[in-house]
């Protein structure tokens, strides 16, 4: 579904990735993981048009989509959520997922898919004319996934969705990552919480001074050395 | 300096003393006008429609301010400029028009507001491919570097002061600077509680109104309208969502300056068209958004009412002389009391 090959972009002169690759298969979760300043997000930034690529490909569905402008990515099917805080907070729940569904032709179309979504987190339906501002931080994180879920997509990459959220609410969450999936849509995770998104993923990335470093499937990844060493900037406690 | 800050400290207001100052400052100027000698219900009544009139002129200006404020985060400062090549757009199309005897013979009735509407639409259209292209050419270049309007502000501010010179000079090449009248025949002064008023004022007041309405409705009821609160908030989510952030920010600069086109037009016909009339509207409607609470778009057209009314009142009570002194005594005031202004804006947080 997604392939990166060699991609090497970053911000301003800043370089931040050297030469990453990835593969997401179609209607698997994949989760990409890595500490802070790695280019976790960088990726997401670049395969979903925020930055430029400067070097390598980015294929998503069979075609190169580097480069592109951001909304025409959106209408190809691949959507980037991003960390929950994003959302347009002077506006209603209803408005900000209509907003979502902004590339779509269609009221009947749009109206099906916020019927989706509330399927998906009752507890949005609950606040639907509430103003966004005045969401919890769980429910914030629902109404960002349930947002990119608006525009019909193939794909939806997921920045840090457990940021700052309690226990429960994560797993909550990804539950409904899992239902997305099985509901036929391919998933990437760039996730902190390494232990819970192995959970949930199929195959996992560790990126690590913006190349790949570790990967291989989740069970295994799991249970692997390099990946705490990788995750903790690759120095070793003396314990 | 440590020690200061105590101080500094007591001496917060908080936003009933600025409520309850600001209110007192108010009476005290009501209280001073109508000590006034030419206090009465007449004068009274003249100083508010000729302020109403006014200040929905500023109001207009000021409305384009606020959004490419709030849109792009820049202040244009070249913005009266627009206003004044909309009142010369008009005139363009009124001349044109004046003496063609066709339209006159199919509605001999309505001939005057007909041409005018036609004019009004003529200043809206072209104004607003103006701004579009202005903005295209001009503007956009100068983000080429990445980051957007938040990130080459500066720039872009310096850029509209340019702008503003050229776009006086090449309006002093195309019309000369002498000051040209806009006869727009739209009917007898009309009679508004005992008050003989000429029509323009009247239309001023209506058609500014129902264009900040126009306004409204547009931004909060289309899709394009919600688009632009998207991009207006924040352009990364917005891109994320599909909506064409470039296409955006061209509409809205042309909506903005579509709408300082409208007012030239509707000013013409009660003062006249003068290449330098874009300067001084300009520096009122910052006045007015500030009183308003800059960035905010009811606040701008509350904001023009204001700097209206107190602009006519005062220089009908106090002192003729100094007309062009009192809006900006009123904004000082405003930032000195209520910095926010009257609906003050959150400042947004951008990463």
């Amino acid at each position: 579904m997604l392939k990166i090959n060699q991609l090497i972009s970053g911000y301003g002169s800043v370089q931040i990735l050297n030469g990453a690759n990835m593969r997401v298969e179609k209607q698997s979760i994949v989760a990409l993981l890595g500490g802070n300043g790695t280019g976790k997000s960088t990726i997401l930034r670049a395969a979903s048009g925020l930055i430029r690529s400067w070097k390598g490909t980015i294929e998503f569905d069979g075609e190169q989509i580097q480069n592109l402008p951001a909304h025409e990515i959106v209408g190809r099917g691949l959507v980037q959520v991003t960390q929950g805080k994003d959302v347009f907070p002077a506006m209603s729940v209803t408005e900000n997922l209509k907003l979502g569904g902004f590339i779509l032709k269609s009221k009947q179309q749009l109206s099906d898919n916020l019927e989706k979504v509330y399927n998906y987190f009752p507890r949005l339906n609950e606040r639907k004319d509430q103003l966004a501002a005045t969401l919890s931080g769980g429910e914030l994180q629902m109404l960002c996934i349930g947002r990119g879920l608006m525009s019909n997509p193939k794909m939806i990459m997921l920045d840090e969705p457990s940021a700052a959220l309690a226990p429960q609410i994560v797993l909550d969450i990804f539950k409904n990552i899992n239902r997305i999936r099985q509901d036929g849509l391919t998933v990437l995770v760039v996730e902190q919480n390494v232990r819970m998104a192995l959970l949930l993923a199929d195959y996992g990335y560790v990126i690590k001074d913006g190349v790949i470093n570790v990967e291989g499937d989740s069970k295994k990844l799991m249970y692997d050395e390099s990946v705490k060493e990788s995750y903790l900037g690759g120095t070793k406690a003396n314990v | 300096m440590e020690g200061l800050k105590p101080m500094f400290n007591k001496l917060r207001i908080g936003k009933k003393g600025e409520n309850i100052i600001f209110g007192t400052f108010v009476l005290l100027y009501i209280g001073w006008c109508v000590n006034s000698p030419d206090m009465n219900i007449e004068s009274l009544k003249s100083v508010l429609t000729i302020g109403l009139s006014v200040g929905i002129i500023y109001g207009l200006v000021a409305l384009g301010i606020s959004l490419i404020y709030t849109g792009l985060d820049v202040v244009n400062f070249s913005h009266g400029e627009f206003f004044m090549i909309g009142a010369f757009a008009g005139l363009t199309m009124f001349n044109l028009l004046g003496n063609q005897d066709w339209i006159f013979n199919i509605f001999p009735d309505a001939y005057g507001w007909i041409i005018y509407v036609v004019c009004l639409f003529t200043a809206f259209v072209s104004m607003g491919l103006f701004g579009v292209f202005i903005e295209r050419v001009f503007l956009r270049p100068l983000t080429k570097k990445g980051g957007g309007y938040t990130v080459a502000g500066m720039g872009i501010i310096i850029c509209g002061f340019g702008l503003s010179v050229v776009l006086i000079n090449v309006a002093y090449l195309i019309w000369n600077p002498v000051a040209k009248p806009f006869p727009a025949e739209l009917g007898l002064p009309m009679e508004i509680g005992g008050l003989f008023l000429p029509i323009t004022y009247i239309w001023m007041i209506v058609v500014g109104l129902s264009v900040a309405a126009g306004l409204w409705f547009f931004l909060n009821k289309t899709k394009m309208g919600l688009g632009i609160r998207a991009v207006a908030y924040s352009k990364d989510v917005s891109n994320l969502v599909g909506i064409n952030v470039p296409l955006y920010i061209s509409i809205i600069f042309g909506i903005a300056c579509a709408i300082a086109g409208i007012g030239g037009t509707l000013v013409g016909p009660t003062y006249q068209v003068v290449v330098f009339m874009g300067y001084i509207i300009l520096m009122k409607a910052f006045a007015a958004a500030v009183v308003g609470g800059f960035g905010n778009l009811p606040g701008a057209i509350v904001g023009g009412f204001t700097v209206g009314i107190f602009e006519t009142a005062s220089s009908f009570y106090i002192s003729g002389s100094h007309k062009d002194l009192y809006a900006f005594l009123l904004m000082i005031v405003v930032l000195m009391i209520k910095p926010t202004g009257f609906f003050g804006v959150q400042v947004k947080m951008k990463a």
